[in-house]
């Protein structure tokens, strides 16, 4: 069986690729995300995020941080 | 944990198919084939990175499924008659097996996936489907003539059949069900036409 616990999504109000672009340094750089993006064609602005060791309450206090919201998508 | 559950996989992209036949690409969101399918919008997000991702790897697989069918049984060294009618076959067999294929099709033809889609079969389709012509023109079968013109006589009659046929009417509103003979019937004047 195949795992995929180092997916990590979330619900989010990043609604735009300005919104995007705000996060985009910290996101690109952190050394514990392999992968991120967020899907701006869905209604739940999902983000997706790829990391082996960071877990949801992490990255939501990272994006809330930064003036987004972040809920985990479940 | 998540597995990936092949069922589940067929579904969506089944579903994928049937929205945006009716629907285009536009107002289609993994939120809604999520809604749609039954399924958990994380679930999607396992499978597909997001939007764009679900319908690249769509339009790949279905260009790719729709190469194969068109190419089965085909040889380009065969006669223009016998060439024709394995096309024809091919052609009928995929659009009455997949119906609900056509409308999406059509969508894409008018989107951004279009490439994405027409490289995942036209090189094969292409060299396979020149070979033919460059032989039976070679072999004086048919006449030398610009490639979307033999396509028109070649194929269009079929389209249109097939088109009455899956929406089970014709002209006027009226019935229709295509049947054995009337698909010969056509096939038959094509080769009548075409042939030099």
């Amino acid at each position: 069986m195949e795992n995929f616990d180092h997916i990590l999504l979330f619900k989010t109000d990043i609604r735009s690729e300005s919104d995007k672009m705000n996060l985009q340094p910290v996101l690109d750089t952190h050394d514990c995300i392999e992968n991120w993006n967020v899907d701006l064609d869905d209604e739940d602005y999902v983000l997706r995020v790829i990391s082996h060791q960071l877990k949801h309450h992490q990255i939501i206090e990272l994006i809330n941080k930064y003036g987004y919201e972040c809920h985990e998508l479940k | 944990m998540r597995a990936r559950d092949i069922d589940k996989e067929n579904l969506v992209k089944k579903t994928a198919i049937e929205i945006i036949g009716k629907g285009g690409f536009e107002h289609f969101s993994i939120n809604k084939l999520a809604k749609a399918c039954g399924i958990s919008v994380a679930t999607l997000y396992i499978y597909y990175k997001d939007k764009e991702d679900l319908l690249s790897s769509l339009a790949t697989e279905l260009g790719r499924k729709m190469g194969d069918a068109m190419l089965k049984d085909f040889d380009p060294e065969s006669s223009f008659e016998a060439g024709l009618r394995q096309q024809w076959l091919n052609r009928y067999h995929y659009m009455i097996e997949n119906q609900s294929i056509s409308l999406f099709f059509e969508q894409v033809r008018t989107s951004s996936y279009q490439e994405q889609f027409l490289k995942a079969f036209a090189e094969d389709l292409k060299n396979v489907f020149g070979k033919f012509m460059d032989n039976i023109v070679a072999r004086g079968e048919i006449n030398a003539m610009p490639l979307e013109v033999y396509w028109s006589v070649a194929f269009a009659p079929l389209y249109a059949l097939i088109k009455f046929n899956n929406e089970g009417q014709s002209l006027g509103g009226k019935p229709f069900k295509l049947t054995d003979e009337m698909f010969w019937q056509a096939f038959d004047l094509v080769v009548k036409a075409l042939r030099r």
